[in-house]
């Protein structure tokens, strides 16, 4: 039979055969010397009741420990994260790669995308680090844009999130923007008089110039005030015809401006539409007129033909 | 495999730990002000991580380690280490601690331990805690404090040590058993 093991020896035993957690040999040498030794015994016993009351912090309360304060903020916390995390897509179109993005509240951007790292700088813009590629959920999304761009349909009923706009005024350029009929344009100063800023033109071009989202808020169909088409998303002055020509605005393959006098004429708040020749509808400025490229679009906004110059029986030629 | 994302998934991991790490955190940082920020911040950033987790990971340990590694850095960066240990300090003058005489005081007894576990190292503080009143293995802990499941339990009964230590040195009325 070995030697009865020192207090040196247990010593650094006590601690894990009180807590239940000592091997067999350990314990065994622990019991025997505690058997002839008071003192380690004294110690064994204290570390047996510092387990018993260190089960006790299991149960015990904690004064001032509550969480339902701090629970309550986290959730708000984590709902708006939730709502601003962003979900994206690539895909083909008639009008080239577009990038499509998503959060919970609403589709919020669309961009024309030349390369997958044009597309992550944009979505870097978005959302930080926390874009996540998701085809399958912006999937519906991107059908009804294709439906859209192949003419099958003339309005997205996409919901949308405006959070990523730069500014109040942006959004209220972008909510003008929005109201515009397919079929129609306006001029920028349009716009700008429609928001109540008659003198902000630059400021409106500029806000249509960062349009987070394009198509859906069609920002193709504001022109300058000479009929001339000036820019869309970058140097794509082609995809802004290529989006006026599928909606039925007259524009000439080489023209990039739009010829009034061959589209018909709106006056909001009015219930009529006209030919650009009645009255003295040729002298006002383009920025208190919006224009239809066709009868049909403009009927389709519930505008009567002008009972005067009578445009359903003088249409313009097609 | 990608997580499901959807609210519900964390939502449920939400109710069923924060509650926990909060006290965690309490006993961690020694502060509850700090604990309600810090047990926050321990969501947020596992609701940040949570899609890249391995889906047979071991949800409960993952937080315990986020929120140790955001207390340590917390006090790291705040010095608040000393702080504790006035206010702990503070505490003592107030109400001496003794080896309690009976069940009727081991509530007042836990206060004590509490007392003395803030006074503790932080790698000593928090295997404790996760130890002894959470029940985490040694393997989790280990993770959690970055070391090895033996090292996170030599930090266990360190803690131990000195806790039984200091209830010695605090008992006014020490009598020989």
């Amino acid at each position: 039979m070995n030697a009865i093991p020192t207090c040196r020896e247990v010593e650094p035993d006590l601690v894990a055969v009180a807590a239940g957690e000592a091997g067999a040999a350990a314990t065994q040498g622990v019991e025997r010397h505690v058997a002839i030794c008071r003192s380690c015994r004294d110690e064994l016993g204290r570390y047996r009741v510092l387990e018993g009351m260190v089960s006790d912090l299991r149960r015990a309360p904690m004064p001032g420990a509550d969480p339902t304060l701090a629970r309550a903020e986290l959730e708000a916390r984590l709902a708006d994260i939730r709502s601003r995390m962003i979900t994206y897509g690539i895909y083909s179109s008639p009008l080239g790669r577009i990038l499509i993005a998503r959060s919970e509240l609403g589709v919020s951007m669309v961009r024309y995308v030349d390369s997958d790292t044009s597309a992550k700088s944009h979505l870097k813009r978005l959302a930080g680090d926390e874009a996540v590629e998701d085809e399958a959920a912006i999937e519906p999304v991107y059908r009804e844009l294709l439906d859209y761009l192949n003419a099958r349909e003339t309005r997205l009923s996409w919901s949308l999130d405006l959070r990523w706009a730069g500014s109040d005024f942006q959004r209220r350029v972008l909510a003008v923007t929005a109201q515009l009929p397919y079929g129609a344009v306006a001029s920028y100063g349009g716009i700008a008089k429609r928001i109540g800023a008659p003198g902000s033109v630059r400021a409106v071009a500029q806000a249509l110039r960062h349009n987070p989202l394009p198509i859906v808020i069609p920002c193709h169909r504001v022109i300058g005030s000479t009929g001339a088409l000036t820019g869309y998303a970058g140097t794509r002055i082609g995809l802004k015809k290529q989006l006026l020509s599928l909606e039925g605005v007259p524009v000439g393959a080489h023209a990039s401006r739009i010829d009034r006098n061959s589209m018909y004429v709106w006056i909001s708040p009015d219930k009529e539409y006209c030919v650009p020749s009645c009255g003295s509808l040729s002298e006002m400025s383009l920025a208190q007129l919006t224009l239809f490229g066709s009868r049909e679009h403009a009927e389709a906004v519930g505008l009567s033909p002008c009972s005067s110059c009578r445009p359903d029986l003088h249409p313009l030629p097609a | 495999m990608v997580r499901d994302m959807t609210g519900d998934a964390f939502e449920a991991i939400v109710a069923a730990h924060h509650a926990e790490i909060h006290r965690y955190l309490v006993r961690a940082t020694s502060r509850p002000g700090d604990a309600d920020d810090l047990s926050q911040e321990t969501f947020v950033r596992a609701y940040k991580a949570y899609r890249a987790l391995p889906p047979d990971a071991n949800v409960r340990a993952w937080l315990f380690a986020i929120a140790t590694n955001l207390s340590r850095n917390h006090f790291r960066a705040e010095g608040r280490r000393r702080q504790a240990m006035a206010v702990m300090a503070g505490g003592f003058t107030e109400q001496s601690a003794s080896w309690p005489e009976g069940e009727a005081i081991a509530n007042q007894a836990s206060v004590r331990i509490d007392h003395l576990v803030a006074s503790l190292p932080f790698k000593q503080r928090a295997a404790f805690t996760m130890r002894k009143v959470h029940e985490l293995d040694y393997d989790a802990i280990g993770q959690s404090l970055e070391c090895s499941a033996e090292s996170a339990r030599a930090h266990v009964f360190q803690a131990l040590r000195k806790i039984r230590q200091g209830l010695d040195d605090l008992d006014v009325v020490h009598t020989e058993r």
